[in-house]
């Protein structure tokens, strides 16, 4: 594809509003971002917050399942209450989004910048370079994620805030597919003809990079990264549910999906809600990213590969 | 006793699979559940009884288990000189003779300690068990590669404290010379002060006979030489697995308490807990003669089991001696005014607290530092009445009393664990209630490792944390003496006595009381002397837990004491 | 092929440097992580002098460096150990002992990895099939109801942790239908059968999750090879769409599909911590998250040394497999 500029934007909004698909899921990730950032707002019309315990809507003798049907639905909670505490669960629903999406975002957007910065080098850089960011690579895809995320969260003290904390371990310790890809992609591209023609003609790797290359490794990044979101969400959940995840009391998907799992029978909704947000979330950006890697580039709509470095080998 | 559950183990770490183990609370004076539960049928012997448990039998050297009583898998291969006796409720909370002809006879002043083994004891393989066999038991828990026991032994007997078992120093025969076996069917104990309890401590494994020449150092535990009525089949990755078979050396004729209906015993661990209890509830194929020692139910199960009669029929119900509290650190501010602690102790809601450690049903409110239970001589009193829920007018009237009319800014700390008991949930609980006095309360998370380092280091220790402390054995001596005498004080090591008292005349009686081989009058004076040091404030009593455990329809003979609180695998028959 | 042979020893040093590499840093990380090793090791009530010799025992008042070496020397020369009443031999290569339990690392991962690599293999089978099988019937079925059902249930796998998919599986399945026991492990050797039907939902439950990955992948790749022109042109000449998706189209997927398998492998060995946590199986995963919540050092670098092996070998299978597939399909 060409280089972006006014006219490829267009023609990237263009192709994008042609596909139905992709327009309902943009709407429905921007109504999640919204409800998101409208937390405060949104269970203050409520009436409620996601921190106040409701002693008397549970039923103490019997576990703490919620008074009522549909774990106590009502005028005052809109989607129940939390099974032991009686906490509101739309309000946490809500202000869970923020953390669950938030730290899924941020940890994508450390592992994108650290994965493309480390690709991009490799795949420019001379030989040793990319031997050395290469092993990098390797060292980091190498290691388990759960049990370095379990050791580098008890390290830090306790007082640097949780969830910036757990988007920080997640996206550095889990950049190394992308990072693999975006070199497998590089290398793909700097044969291309304008790549190296723009090489011949003087420009210097960096300019050649951000001019050239940038843009031709877009659609697998934005594709990949599109899958990263929901991956991060269920990370953060499956710290939780290590005992390492964002801290109580704030609210998090998947904070609650830990909780909730023994209540599926007991308590079927508790468990339901966050999983059904979760749910909506990964299709809605699934399908976001697929209609954006066909906007970007149509004809290379299926060139997501798992990165090999293949070209490199075999020249060597 | 160490802080954790029932079942031994070195490590009562925030393991991942602990959801359900938490527990709760109380106990009610009288609860009859367990008794109903099982038994109704004659018990027989034969078949094979699964265990499904959580924690693996990680250590299973009777050196290295730290055990309330010798334990429940253990108690089935090792025998000691005494043991809890066998019965359910309160009766269960007492000590009785096991190998010993009885539970020890002291001297005047209760510093010597004799015991007489019974006749035709053998080991698994027909030899004979000796009071030899039992001091080189003892003597061998102090070996630096076998650490992990209570530290009673090494507190109380004349000239233990610097040894270092019989690996270190071989030229020394003798070993520890506090220990004397004038016969094979004699041995004397020698203790530094009078202690009164020592019959309770010898219901613990490091009490079992191990013979000399069968010993394999760190190796020991894969096959330990039974004196039991079952001995070790296999042992598979470190405990995962463990099948236990009759000891055919055994004889039922000179152990009162072990009934040892199944012809074998298959414990199987490493499961998440509430897979134990889908599969103790769905009772199918092995699962129906299965039971759990180490995995209570937990409310969102405790929810569905209410609602079903079957299910609730097979639910045994115990208390443990076990407390679970919010502990001050009186010399950082502002808990060093006592004005302070108070508004804290009226401002607690423990029916919130109850409610995050899973309902009424498993958790009992506390207002008393000691266990509601007779034997460890509870005496209610509650000194500063928060109500169901919260006093926080009370609390706010103090805190102005204190300067702190425009309300006050305090820390929690608390683990990361999923216990239900120092965790997250009930840190919240106590957020929330604290708020409606006034008081903001910050959340300081720690990792289970971190958490224990700081509220165990008279260095580190938070000024307001989450704590829970249980019975080493069903008496007030080990549930008081560690956290509130003032010698006990650790400066350099792990520190249990959190607020710092050093009163000398609770010291003195402490003193007074373990002199007292009247463990009746004993446990009265215990009551006694919590009140007293109750009205210091130093912790926040909030609730003891209930244990609530599921087993198998075939499984009958379900006996549960207040020692344990967790039902006797040595009763239960399958057939 | 000496070109293979250099390849081949690139690969190795490389193997090696990865894996010393991670080693490294897990003794770093580990050796300042919170949680005093010696008083975990030797109990809560220890005195301060028993902590005191329990440590010595353990040498964890030598520096990290002195640590590390004896590390590495145990690894090549092995080391002698003292159970106390006899000295026992770990032979090279020895990773050490659990400070825990006593028990030489070496040994506790020939346990536990025959349990990790039953889960994963079997794993492996089942998303493969479902994954493929799944993204060959989108592709095939491009823009009807039926891609679109199964795109919502392959994301329903991802956005499903694996702890609610396994309960509720397990719930369903062995509780309330009984169609199958509740998993507990059996051994391939002891019982193949009762080895299958005890890790069948395990398998299901990674698989799940594992399987969308494989059918965006597929389906991609086949659409891009449908586009290509000898496909069209074995269309125009009359070849059935069956078998232009079967022959064809399918191959262009092999190559990718290869790839994210060895990749997904590798790392599955070591990642299906929280599926083995929930299924009871004694696996690497299980032990691993064990051994950290206890500081154990020597097994959790034993462990994770193991499964960053699993991760390096498979990448470079995928390497090999990737070269050798696209070759294949150029010549198609």
């Amino acid at each position: 594809m060409s280089a972006p500029g006014a006219s490829g934007a267009r023609q990237f909004w263009r192709r994008l509003r042609t596909q139905r698909a992709a327009l309902v899921a943009a709407v429905v990730v921007a109504l999640l971002v919204l409800v998101a950032l409208a937390a405060p707002l949104l269970t203050a019309i409520e009436g409620q917050d996601p921190t106040t315990y409701h002693p008397s809507l549970v039923d103490s003798a019997r576990g703490g399942v919620p008074i009522g049907s549909f774990g106590g639905v009502s005028a005052e909670h809109w989607l129940g209450v939390e099974p032991q505490t009686g906490r509101d669960l739309f309000a946490r629903l809500v202000y869970g989004a923020r953390v669950s999406l938030g730290v899924a975002l941020a940890a994508t957007v450390v592992q994108v910048v650290i994965g493309v910065v480390v690709g991009v080098a490799a795949a420019l850089g001379n030989q040793w370079v990319d031997q050395l960011l290469s092993r990098i690579t390797d060292v980091i895809v190498a290691m388990p994620l759960m049990i370095m995320s379990l050791a580098l969260l008890a390290i830090v003290p306790s007082s640097f805030p949780r969830p910036v904390l757990v988007a920080l371990v997640i996206g550095l310790i889990a950049w190394g597919n992308i990072a693999k890809i975006v070199r497998a992609q590089t290398l793909t591209l700097k044969e291309l003809d304008y790549v190296s023609a723009a090489r011949l003609s003087g420009w210097g790797s960096w300019r050649v990079a951000r001019r050239e290359l940038l843009p031709g490794i877009a659609a697998p990044v934005i594709t990949y990264a599109a899958l990263l979101v929901p991956t991060n969400i269920t990370v953060e959940a499956a710290l939780s549910f290590l005992g390492v995840g964002v801290k109580p009391p704030t609210p998090s998907w998947g904070q609650m999906l830990t909780a909730a799992d023994v209540w599926y029978q007991a308590a079927p909704q508790y468990l339901l809600l966050p999983a059904g947000a979760l749910f909506v979330t990964v299709l809605a950006l699934t399908v976001l990213g697929d209609g954006v890697r066909t906007a970007l580039d149509p004809r290379a709509a299926s060139r997501l590969r798992v990165g090999t470095g293949r070209k490199r080998e075999a020249k060597a | 006793m160490r802080q954790s559950s029932v079942i031994a183990r070195r490590v009562a770490a925030a393991s991942v699979s602990l959801v359900v183990a938490a527990g709760a609370a109380a106990c009610g004076p009288e609860d009859n559940d367990a008794k109903s539960a099982g038994g109704d049928s004659t018990p027989h012997k034969g078949g094979t009884l699964t265990v499904l448990n959580s924690q693996p039998q990680q250590d299973f050297d009777p050196a290295r288990l730290y055990t309330s009583g010798g334990g429940n898998v253990p108690s089935l291969v090792f025998r000691t000189l005494t043991t809890r006796n066998r019965e359910n409720g309160e009766a269960g909370a007492k000590v009785v003779s096991d190998l010993a002809t009885d539970t020890g006879r002291p001297n005047k002043d209760a510093t010597v300690w004799t015991y007489t083994l019974k006749e035709g004891l053998k080991y698994e393989d027909g030899t004979a068990i000796t009071s030899a066999d039992i001091k080189y038991g003892i003597e061998r828990s102090f070996a630096p590669e076998l650490s992990g026991g209570a530290p009673y032994l090494r507190d109380w007997l004349v000239g233990a404290a610097d040894y270092q078992g019989p690996y270190k120093d071989k030229r020394d025969t003798k070993g520890l010379s506090a220990i004397e076996t004038p016969d094979a069917r004699t041995i004397v104990f020698h203790l530094n002060k009078p202690e009164g309890e020592f019959p309770y401590l010898a219901t613990q494994t490091q009490f079992a006979p191990v013979p000399k020449a069968k010993d394999t150092g760190t190796k020991y535990e894969e096959h330990p030489v039974s004196s039991g009525p079952y001995k070790v089949v296999s042992n598979d990755n470190d405990g995962e697995r463990l099948v236990l078979e009759r000891n055919t050396h055994w004889s039922a004729s000179t152990d009162a308490e072990r009934k040892a209906y199944p012809d074998r015993i298959d414990v199987r661990s490493g499961l998440d807990s509430s897979v134990i209890n889908q599969r103790l509830s769905a009772s199918q194929g092995a699962d129906a003669a299965a039971v759990t020692t180490d995995t209570n139910l937990g409310p969102a199960e405790l929810a569905k089991v209410t609602g079903d009669k079957d299910l609730a029929a097979r639910v045994g119900t115990g208390h443990f001696g076990y407390t679970n509290y919010i502990a001050f650190n009186p010399t950082i501010k502002p808990f060093n005014n006592v004005k302070v602690r108070q508004a804290i102790s009226y401002a607690v809601d423990r029916s919130s607290v109850v409610n995050a450690a899973g309902g009424s049903a498993l958790a009992e409110p506390a207002t008393t530092f000691l266990p509601n239970q007779k034997s460890f001589g509870y005496e209610p009193y509650d000194l500063f009445p928060a109500g169901e829920a919260g006093n926080a007018a009370k609390a706010k009237e103090l805190l102005k009393e204190a300067g702190y009319a425009n309300g006050l800014t305090v820390t929690l700390t608390h683990s990361n664990s999923k216990d239900f008991e120092t965790s997250p949930e009930i840190a919240t609980a106590v957020q929330d209630a604290l708020k409606k006095a006034g008081i903001t309360v910050k959340l300081q998370g720690l990792e289970e490792n971190d958490y224990k380092d700081k509220i165990h280091s008279v260095r580190t220790e938070p000024g307001f944390f989450l704590a829970h402390w249980g019975a080493d054995w069903p008496s007030g001596g080990p549930f008081l003496a560690p956290i509130f005498d003032g010698r006990q004080i650790v400066k350099d090591g792990a520190n249990f006595n959190t607020g710092l008292l050093n009163d000398k005349s609770v010291n003195a009686e402490i003193d007074a009381i373990n002199k007292l081989t009247d463990l009746d009058a004993a446990a009265k004076r215990w009551g006694a002397l919590d009140k007293k040091i109750g009205e210091q404030a130093l912790t926040v009593p909030l609730f003891h837990p209930v244990y609530k455990r599921l087993y198998g329809e075939a499984v009958k003979n379900v006996v549960i004491s207040d020692w344990t609180g967790v039902l006797d695998i040595s009763q239960v028959a399958v057939k | 092929m000496s070109g293979f042979g250099g390849f081949a020893l690139r690969r190795l040093v490389g193997a090696v440097v990865t894996l010393f590499a991670i080693s490294v840093i897990v003794y770093v990380v580990f050796y300042v992580t919170p949680g005093n090793v010696a008083q975990i090791t030797c109990g809560p009530r220890c005195s301060p002098a028993q902590v005191q010799q329990v440590a010595e025992q353990l040498h964890l008042g030598d520096p990290l460096y002195v640590r590390y070496w004896h590390f590495l020397e145990g690894l090549v020369a092995g080391q002698d150990y003292s159970t106390g009443t006899s000295v026992q031999h770990c032979s090279a290569p020895c990773l050490g002992l659990s400070y825990q339990s006593d028990q030489q690392v070496t040994e506790l991962i020939l346990a536990k990895l025959p349990v990790s690599l039953s889960l994963v293999f079997g794993s492996m089978v089942l998303w493969l099939i479902l994954g493929v099988g799944t993204g060959v019937l989108s592709a095939w079925r491009r823009g009807r109801l039926t891609e679109r059902l199964l795109t919502g249930i392959t994301l329903a796998g991802v956005a499903t942790p694996v702890f609610v998919i396994g309960l509720v599986l397990m719930i369903v399945v062995c509780g309330q239908l009984q169609l199958l026991p509740f998993p507990q492990y059996v051994d391939f050797t002891d019982d193949p059968e009762q080895w299958a039907w005890n890790l069948l939902l395990p398998w299901l439950s990674l698989a799940l999750i594992e399987a969308a990955a494989f059918a965006r992948l597929t389906r991609a790749a086949m659409l891009e090879t449908l586009a290509e022109d000898h496909i069209r042109t074995f269309r125009a000449y009359g070849v059935g769409e069956r078998s232009v998706i079967g022959r064809h189209a399918l191959r262009g997927a092999f190559a990718p599909v290869i790839a994210l398998n060895a990749n997904n492998f590798g790392s599955a060995v070591g990642g299906a911590v929280l599926t083995e946590t929930l299924f009871g199986l004694p696996g690497i995963g299980q032990e691993l998250v064990h051994a950290v919540n206890v500081v154990d050092l020597p097994v959790v670098v034993g462990m994770v040394l193991v499964i960053g092996f699993f991760v390096v070998v498979a990448n470079v299978v995928a390497d090999v497999l990737y070269a050798v597939a696209d070759r294949r399909v150029v010549l198609a």
